[in-house]
């Protein structure tokens, strides 16, 4: 039952004046600090509090101005609107640790906590909003406050970076425009509190060009292939900014968007009846292998990441386009699981920059003697992302082939499998590396110069000195507090009150399918 | 009560007017005085034109005849939400006058500050005289008195390429002129009134004729002119480029709306005459089209910021050609409404540009790098600027975008949709190099890397825009409640 309730729009309106705040204290660390943990606390208390009412099936709604005649800018907590929205919430608060620990002494951190804390906003904004004007309004500021992020080091390839991101996001908020214009214009509403929007008797060539206007504009942003080109190159922004936006933020914002569309714009019985998702799910299947082919190939650490990304995001779209109860499950648990288990891994892949300056694959030898607890974490990571039990991944897996049985896609099964030998084929050197092989120098060569310069932390010598054992504070507990949450996704699945009971009442709420578990 | 609007009307037009006569005798002691009493009269008439439009708000349109002859005969003023909406542009002139003060310090020589002042408010005066004016030859005479002043303060800045730029600029505006002459001849001698609303009722009765037709499209082809429509904006980029930043403004947000809103009185008088506006409307929209992408790429090859500037305009007069000839309510709405948001948006780019090239002397990108470390709120106001012009959430530039691009869907033609969505995203590509100059590089010029923001007589009017340009964007609902009534009145007129 919708209430009506301030705290949808609480949530991302907080955040938004403590961004501010952020810009306004400038050099100063304190406030700085202060107004930035403000906003990234004040917004996980404002969704946390909404908790209990969502579990209970309660939908709050804020109505905030009526834009124009019949659509107006509204935000709606749903049940997978919150799901998203805790994962993001919560992921801010640690990577805010995490860049306070990482950012020291680089430059312009004025500008880059401010607008840190402008997209994160904003991806409330999107996880809540009611209509795809809304949608559209959040989605293009995400894009704008990314910019300065990812350009962030202000070198040639950080600003030619910028500028591929732009033009693809933007090229796909263009037809992400054109596609709600149209939905608009054929169905009289923009609304996504309902279960397919269209009347049966719209043309289907008319709503085949508004699926692939919205799919285009929102599979940019998830990198279905061959969307991707954008996510590879814009790696060069600094580690926590890659962290939160390039595996969490921005690129779940995208996949967020098109299970919104499959889900709400269309609707499961209609999209079935018309047949489109089969080609997004095919597509979808492509872009996990060739993605994690891709991954194999490279040695630059960061870069890897970035296709494992590209890869694993496509089991959101895979589960959520199979239309099936058990994989709709599958794709909004993968939301949490694939952030918390690739977020761990892009912290660890910053700390060995930070600690070691090494950047590539090849030269993580024996890293597991200098980054013990880092490594360890990224091994639980590594295993969820192959699939074993007692992580999170493997609940996706679990449910995801449960998914397509129940849609007869016995095919992608198939796809699933090869896909966890894959992953297996680019995690498991880096441990092997990282704990069977003797490092080729002394480990303790920590830089002289700026070996991050690329990502423009200008991180130099870490502040304890060449001896110091592990990584500093700041660094380390987000990232074991990361891999405890992928061990603890992966074994209270059926734990009641735990992030997946959030995503079962979801499928039935938000997706209008019967419930996927009894 | 009843009577304040009638009353008051004429007084909206005679006020600048009066003012820009007096501006020499304030001058005379002290040219310094002159921009404080323009400030002044500038702010008297927006809050006269503020109780105007109360008043129209309250009790619909009025008219007022001047020296009590009734019409058809004697000189009507009317004041509908058209007009009514054309006066927030002339609000935006509170906001340049200011700007001016400490500008014209640096730019012109003290004795030419009281011709600056009192052409501006000429400049005023006929832009009010002509949304107002419900007379087809006072149409004629306060467009001459915009389009005068406005060759005026191209040249006013003196050097020998400002004296072409004029030139280009008279020579066409001329043509255009002449034109907007021969038809107001033509339909006199056809009607035999120059009431705008008689002229409409008398062509409606009589037979469709030749002559008619012909008035009607010189009409607009002369206000095409005006509105430096693709192929007819050759005079636009050069006049406003050259012209002090406070003129390139008004220039190129406010005075080229003279020929936007003059084509809305041209469809005003079609309405009823049965003369088929599709012909006028397939040229509108393919035009507006191609407006929309070639000021996109002609404005990539600048370099001179303000050049930059003056090509986006002709892109966004393509928004709104193209808005008014799909025909349909959310597009004409959406058209509408972008003739003041595209001018607010376009004031403050070009005043945040004026700022910085005062205070570095610099205006082309390669030397401006790195001024946002120096003159941050500027420069984020520029960056709101950019953003809105390319027509992103949530800025002013997208309710207009939105509106048009649904109203293309709506008249079933998807493609000028596309072509606007994608136009505009070409728009953004010398944007980002102009943010990326100004956010992500060193400074290469000492000047630029030793600058301090502008002053605050600068900063205030530049800051209070792109706050604007914000907020317009989250609650584009209330201008388009505003001009819809309108849209509306003239689409049943149209027979649509």
């Amino acid at each position: 039952m919708d209430v009506v309730d301030p705290r949808p729009l609480l949530a991302p309106l907080l955040s938004f004046a403590c961004a501010g705040l952020v810009f306004a204290a400038g050099e100063n660390v304190f406030w700085r600090r202060f107004w930035t943990f403000l906003a990234a606390g004040a917004k996980l208390l404002v969704v946390l509090s909404m908790l209990p009412g969502t579990l209970a099936g309660t939908v709050y709604v804020s109505h905030v101005v009526t834009f124009t005649p019949g659509v107006s800018i509204a935000l709606r907590a749903d049940a997978y609107g919150m799901f998203f929205a805790l994962v993001s919430s919560t992921l801010w608060v640690l990577t805010t640790i995490y860049a306070i620990g990482y950012m020291r002494g680089s430059k312009d951190r004025a500008r880059f906590f401010g607008f840190f804390a402008l997209c994160v906003s904003t991806t409330v904004g999107i996880a809540f909003a009611e209509n795809l004007l809304t949608f559209f309004l959040f989605y293009e500021t995400l894009t704008i406050c990314t910019y300065p992020l990812v350009v962030h080091a202000e070198t040639p390839q950080a600003l030619r970076a910028g500028r591929i991101y732009l033009t693809y996001t933007l090229l796909g908020g263009g037809f992400a425009l054109i596609g709600s214009v149209m939905t608009l214009d054929l169905a009289g509403t923009l609304t996504l509190s309902q279960h397919g929007v269209f009347a049966s008797d719209t043309p289907t060539l008319a709503l085949a060009a508004v699926f692939v206007a919205l799919v285009l504009g929102f599979g940019v942003k998830a990198a279905i292939m061959p969307l991707h080109g954008w996510l590879p190159i814009a790696m060069v922004a600094p580690t926590p900014v890659s962290a939160l936006l390039h595996a969490v933020a921005v690129v779940k914002v995208g996949a967020f968007g098109v299970t919104r569309v499959i889900y709400n714009v269309f609707g499961a019985e209609q999209l079935q009846a018309l047949g489109f998702a089969t080609p997004l799910a095919l597509l979808a299947g492509f872009t996990i292998l060739a993605g994690s082919v891709l991954a194999i190939r490279q040695d630059h650490l960061k870069r890897r990441l970035a296709y494992s990304t590209i890869s694993q995001l496509s089991y959101i779209v895979l589960g959520a386009a199979l239309l099936t109860p058990l994989g709709a499950l599958a794709a909004i648990m993968h939301v949490a699981n694939q952030a918390f288990a690739k977020i761990t891994m892009f912290f660890v892949a910053g700390a060995i920059v930070k600690e070691t300056g090494k950047t590539h694959v090849s030269e993580l030898a024996g890293i597991a003697t200098r980054l013990p607890w880092s490594m360890a974490a990224f091994t639980v990571a590594a295993l969820s992302f192959v699939g074993l039990p007692l992580f999170a991944g493997f609940t996706t897996k679990w449910y995801l082939a449960l998914g397509a049985l129940q849609g007869d896609a016995w095919w992608f099964v198939v796809v699933m499998l090869a896909s966890s030998f894959l992953n297996a084929a680019y995690w498991f050197p880096i441990l092997h590396l990282a704990y069977f092989r003797a490092p080729e120098v002394t480990p303790e060569t920590p830089p002289q110069a700026t070996p991050d310069a690329s990502d423009g932390s200008h991180a130099g010598v870490a502040a304890g000195g060449p001896r110091r054992w592990e990584t500093s504070k700041t660094l380390l507990v987000p990232i074991l507090i990361c891999a405890a949450y992928v061990v603890l996704l992966g074994v209270t699945a059926e734990v009641p009150g735990m992030p997946t009971s959030v995503a079962v009442v979801a499928v039935e709420q938000s997706f209008g399918l019967e419930a996927p578990l009894p | 009560m009843t009577t304040l609007g009638p009353t008051l009307l004429p007084w909206l037009v005679a006020l600048p007017l009066a003012g820009a006569a007096l501006v020499p005798i304030v001058a005379r002691r002290d040219a310094r005085w002159a921009g404080g009493f323009t400030f002044a009269v500038a702010l008297a008439t927006t809050a006269l034109a503020s109780v105007l439009v109360a008043q129209l708000a309250s009790q619909g349109p009025f008219s007022a005849d001047l020296g009590g002859w009734a019409a058809p005969y004697g000189i009507e003023l009317h004041f509908d939400r058209f007009a009514a909406w054309t006066m927030a542009l002339a609000a935006l002139f509170s906001f340049v006058i200011p700007f001016s003060w400490r500008y014209l310090d640096a730019t012109l020589p003290r004795e030419r500050w009281a011709p600056f002042y009192a052409l501006m408010l000429l400049n005023l005066g006929g832009l009010l005289g002509f949304s107002v004016t419900g007379d087809l030859f006072n149409l004629f005479v306060t467009m001459e008195v915009v389009s005068l002043s406005s060759y005026a303060l191209v040249a006013v800045a003196g050097r020998g390429v400002a004296a072409w730029a004029a030139l280009k600029y008279l020579l066409l505006g001329a043509v255009s002129s002449l034109l907007v002459l021969f038809a107001v001849g033509l339909l006199f001698a056809l009607t035999g009134s120059l009431n705008l609303a008689d002229v409409s009722v008398r062509l409606a009765a009589a037979e469709p004729s030749g002559a008619a037709l012909l008035a009607l499209a010189s009409l607009a082809v002369a206000f095409l002119v005006k509105a430096a429509l693709f192929p007819l904006h050759v005079w636009l980029p050069d006049a406003h480029a050259i012209a002090p930043s406070p003129v390139s403004a008004v220039l190129s947000g406010l005075v080229v709306k003279v020929g936007i809103v003059g084509l809305l009185r041209v469809l005003q008088l079609a309405a009823g005459t049965g003369i088929s506006l599709e012909p006028l409307n397939t040229v509108l929209m393919v035009l507006g089209a191609t407006a929309i992408v070639m000021g996109a790429f002609l404005a990539i090859f600048q370099d001179d910021i303000k050049l930059m500037l003056a090509y986006s305009t002709i892109s966004n007069i393509g928004y709104i050609v193209l808005g008014i000839g799909l025909a349909s309510p959310f597009a004409l709405i959406g058209a509408f409404v972008h003739v003041f948001n595209h001018a607010l948006i376009k004031v403050t780019l070009f005043l945040a540009a004026g700022a910085i090239i005062h205070q570095t002397g610099y205006r082309t990108l390669s030397d401006l790098r790195g001024v946002a470390r120096r003159m941050p709120q500027t420069a984020a106001a520029m960056a709101i600027g950019a953003v809105s012009i390319v027509g992103l959430p949530p800025t002013a530039g997208f309710v207009c975008k939105w509106y048009i691009a649904l109203g293309a869907f709506e008249a079933d033609q998807g493609g000028y949709g596309f072509a606007l969505v994608f136009g505009a995203l070409f728009i953004f590509v010398y944007y980002v190099r102009m943010l990326d100059a100004f956010f992500f590089r060193s400074p290469v010029r000492p000047e630029v890397a030793d600058a301090v923001e502008a002053p605050w007589s600068m900063r205030a009017p530049v800051l209070v825009l792109a706050a604007a340009c914000l907020v317009l964007g989250v609650l584009g609902g209330i201008p388009i409640g505003f001009v819809e009534p309108a849209v509306v009145d003239l689409l049943a007129a149209l027979g649509r």
